[in-house]
């Protein structure tokens, strides 16, 4: 990645990548196990009930964060793309998708900690 | 694939049309899927727990045909984001001409199959 090479530029590079592959896995698991319902509701459920104990809802937390941190970073990308300052800020600019996807995990994690202690 | 900081590298480095309109489609899809899946995950994971997603309520829920086209929209261009982005993957890191075709000959069956399954599955009910 001659463009990348080194320092911040990589990290997001690789973690762009990262976020983006373990996204996709996910989508495809999930367009699965919801699209189940076409099956009937047995066969929905028997999935789904699986998704209410508690290391998939940890999961989740990690899901919103992965996509926050996508969704973020693939701004920082366009803004690098398409205007003149851009690649001169790109290591702040970064810093702060670093700072939105911990907010995003924390708010996550805060909503989700009573569902995960209680089961519901 | 296309590594370019600006747009007008990109268009100096593409080697093909298709090449360079993957790489736009890639930002405007991508911005597009900021809002649609921020805010699915906002209304279906955040408002709401997992119990609440049951059967009953998904298929309530695809009853309307806006969160129809909503869900349809996220599932088309997610997928087409998702498998392209793949694709730059599988070509920076499976070297050899004929793993690459197969590992995207199998990739991209699933992708499709995934697609088809899920287009179905939005509009049967």
């Amino acid at each position: 990645m001659r463009m990348y090479r080194g320092r911040e530029g990589q990290w997001a590079f690789l973690l762009h990548r990262l976020s983006g592959l373990a996204i996709l896995a996910y989508l495809l698991l999930h367009v699965f196990s919801i699209g189940s319902f076409i099956f009937g509701e047995e066969f929905y459920m028997v999935i789904h009930e699986r998704y209410d104990l508690w290391p998939f809802r940890v999961g989740l937390i990690f899901v919103t964060a992965g996509v926050v941190y996508h969704a973020f970073n693939g701004l920082r990308i366009i803004i690098m793309d398409f205007t003149g300052f851009g690649v001169a800020y790109q290591r702040q600019m970064w810093y702060g998708v670093l700072l939105i996807s911990a907010a995003a995990f924390v708010y996550a994690a805060w909503t989700l900690y009573p569902r995960i202690m209680g089961g519901y | 694939m296309i590594r370019a900081r600006t747009f007008t590298d990109a268009r100096a480095q593409s080697h093909t049309n298709a090449e360079l309109n993957w790489w736009i489609f890639m930002r405007i899809s991508g911005l597009i899927l900021m809002f649609l899946v921020l805010g699915h995950i906002y209304m279906t994971f955040i408002q709401v727990s997992e119990s609440d997603a049951t059967y009953d309520a998904v298929v309530n829920k695809l009853a309307n045909p806006a969160w129809k086209f909503y869900d349809w929209l996220i599932l088309s261009l997610s997928l087409l984001h998702g498998a392209n982005g793949a694709r730059y993957s599988i070509e920076d890191y499976v070297r050899s001409r004929p793993n690459r075709a197969w590992v995207k000959g199998v990739f991209y069956t699933v992708v499709a199959l995934v697609f088809a399954f899920g287009t179905v599955g939005l509009f049967s009910i």
